[in-house]
């Protein structure tokens, strides 16, 4: 009696296991045959174009590590390349720094109605496609028309040439990347702080800690998971930047604002060099592979876990 | 930030009884910082509204300095000029509603199942194959787009909606949402459900999904509101001004010199705007939920 007491739920629990795992790899079957059909297929597919001398209508055909070399000769790409981590970087700091300032203004007591106009009026942009939000800003940035500088030429500032001359294009781009996202990360920033303990920060107070020091030294660590989250979400999508470039500036004046998204899609889709294009595809992936890899191997040394 | 919290700690230190110093401190910056944040928030809401008078003037006066930010009286004439221009912007509006539904209706099926199994479902492979799927989330659509452009093309897809709804009926995104959410879910509120005898899709038909209604909601909006956003993928596939959606339909309005009528281009812009401030007013609890848990625990 015992023994079979004992054996007879092996094999019972056994086949329930096994029935658990193919149930397993069918529920994620549908997002498995997207995800090879619709992702690692087609770079994989992108990885072989790149060797190859391709116009969309001839047969591809191979030429080595041509398309790779080209890759270091190409002035208008490392333009391009400057100019999308300049766009990487002001977004990382502008939108992190900046959402973390107005959660730490907004995390604090305030009536209801306050507190939720001021959430959605900065939240609310973030919703709402880059390409709209774009055709606004190229309305508002026109140069003896726009209310930009309208108002700027109010308050005693200079009519800025912001979509055409070459040293305000890249500030006027930022300017509409920031304000379109930085209300998500606030958002992000704000439910983290308050999931800080009160006690942990007044204990910090009780010790003779000033402001400062409880923000730096506790705040801080405390919501590093939010903050890298963000971070990692912001250097992805920021290394990606097209369309608001695209009516904003077309790009111009010359590559002045030109992002490496942009100069692939010129490459493969207007100038029909689409091995090229595939060439730098590979490079743009590889480099956000690798920001993002370093990220996480950093994550351990600074962000919190409990 | 140093300058918002620095007069704080200062404050702080300089006053005497703990009571008045704390109120002191805690009354001053609050005011200032509420001044900073309703700027800030003119800031983010003057360009809709500039964009919304506008859309309501005569195009003669779009560009008054300084510009009137009341409309009145409102007239409509932009939006029907619109409406009815040489682009069919009806018409575009069609293409976006049905990709942008039909995507957020394969994402509320695909993405769960997934989630759910990644989450609470044990299977060799399960947390390699999660990792390998989230690697996705790095691969830019502008690398993957040629080939899929060549296949597409292929199966003779372009300029048919469907070479936009496939890619996009699920995403490592949803499947990591959905992930997280179930990942809260109590192990015994479904093992309650196995001693019936009943299979894991039982279980999770009867049990979880119902469970997972905010999460799906927020799932369901964010990726509507993607797909009614995406311009890149669209300017790809759909190179007909019929089959095109709303954001390449108002692009293609605003013309190569930036020379179409701007009153005309905001009303356009507002009618595209509109289904994002309706999600927005109705469900807005929901995506900052999820939005938020998903960067917490990720």
């Amino acid at each position: 009696m015992t023994v079979s007491a004992t054996r007879m739920p092996m094999p019972g629990r056994w086949t329930e296991r096994r029935r658990e795992a193919i149930a397993g790899y069918l529920f994620i079957l549908p997002t498995y045959i997207g995800f090879i059909a619709f992702v690692l297929g087609p770079l994989l597919g992108a990885l072989v174009i790149s060797f190859t001398r391709y116009d969309l209508t001839a047969q591809p055909t191979f030429n080595g590590l041509d398309n790779y070399a080209r890759l270091l000769t190409d002035t208008r790409l490392h333009q391009s390349y400057v100019n999308t981590l300049v766009y990487v970087a002001a977004a990382v700091v502008l939108m992190n720094v900046m959402g973390l300032a107005l959660a730490v203004m907004l995390d604090r007591k305030l009536p209801m109605w306050l507190r939720t106009i001021l959430r959605s009026a900065y939240f609310f942009p973030s919703l709402v496609g880059l390409a709209y939000v774009a055709i606004i800003w190229q309305a508002l940035f026109q140069p003896d028309v726009g209310i930009v500088n309208y108002y700027l030429t109010q308050l005693g500032g200079p009519r800025v040439p912001w979509t055409t001359s070459r040293e305000w294009v890249v500030p006027a781009v930022v300017i509409v990347d920031v304000w379109k996202n930085v209300g998500f990360g606030m958002l992000i920033f704000l439910a983290a702080l308050q999931d800080v303990p009160k006690e942990v920060t007044e204990a910090a107070e009780v010790d003779g800690a000033g402001s400062w020091t409880i923000f730096r030294r506790v705040t801080v660590p405390l919501i590093s998971p939010a903050i890298f989250f963000n971070v990692t979400l912001t250097v992805i999508g920021a290394f990606q930047i097209f369309e608001s470039i695209v009516v904003l500036t077309g790009g111009g004046p010359g590559d002045a604002s030109r992002s490496v998204a942009m100069y692939i899609y010129e490459q493969g889709f207007q100038s029909f060099r689409v091995g090229y294009a595939s060439a730098i595809a590979m490079t743009l992936f590889a480099i956000i592979m690798v920001v993002t890899l370093i990220q996480f191997r950093v994550r351990r040394s600074w962000v919190f876990h409990e | 930030m140093s300058e918002l919290t620095a007069p704080t700690g200062a404050m702080a230190g300089g006053s005497g009884p703990v009571g008045l110093g704390t109120r002191v401190r805690r009354s001053l910056p609050t005011a200032i910082a509420v001044t900073i944040l309703v700027a800030g928030a003119i800031g983010m809401v003057a360009p809709f509204l500039w964009m919304l008078a506008t859309s309501m003037r005569p195009a003669t006066q779009a560009f008054d300095l300084p510009p009137s930010w009341l409309p009145w009286p409102a007239r409509i004439d932009n939006f029907e000029a619109a409406v009815t221009g040489p682009v069919p912007l009806p018409r575009n509006m069609f293409n976006s509603a049905v990709i942008a539904i039909a995507i957020a209706l394969g994402q509320i099926i695909t993405c769960p199942l997934a989630g759910y199994a990644f989450a609470k479902l044990r299977f060799p492979g399960r947390n390699a194959l999660f990792l390998i799927l989230l690697t996705s989330l790095m691969v830019p659509i502008h690398v993957t787009i040629i080939p899929l452009f060549v296949l597409m093309r292929n199966i003779g897809l372009v300029n048919n909606p469907l070479a936009l709804i496939l890619p996009g009926i699920t995403g490592a995104f949803g499947v990591f949402l959905m992930r997280q959410f179930f990942l809260s879910l109590p192990r015994e509120l479904l093992e309650a459900g196995r001693i019936d005898g009943a299979g894991a899709f039982t279980t999770y038909r009867a049990i979880a999904l119902p469970l997972a209604k905010p999460a799906l909601t927020a799932l369901g909006i964010i990726s509507f509101l993607g797909a009614w956003n995406a311009y890149f993928v669209p300017l790809i596939f759909l190179n007909n001004v019929n089959t095109a959606t709303m954001p390449i339909a108002l692009v293609l309005m605003l013309g190569p010199n930036r020379s179409g009528n701007v009153a005309e281009i905001m009303a356009a812009t507002t009618i595209a705007i509109l289904p994002a401030l309706i999600v927005f007013l109705v469900a807005q609890r929901w995506i900052v939920a999820s939005m938020t848990s998903s960067g917490l625990k990720g």
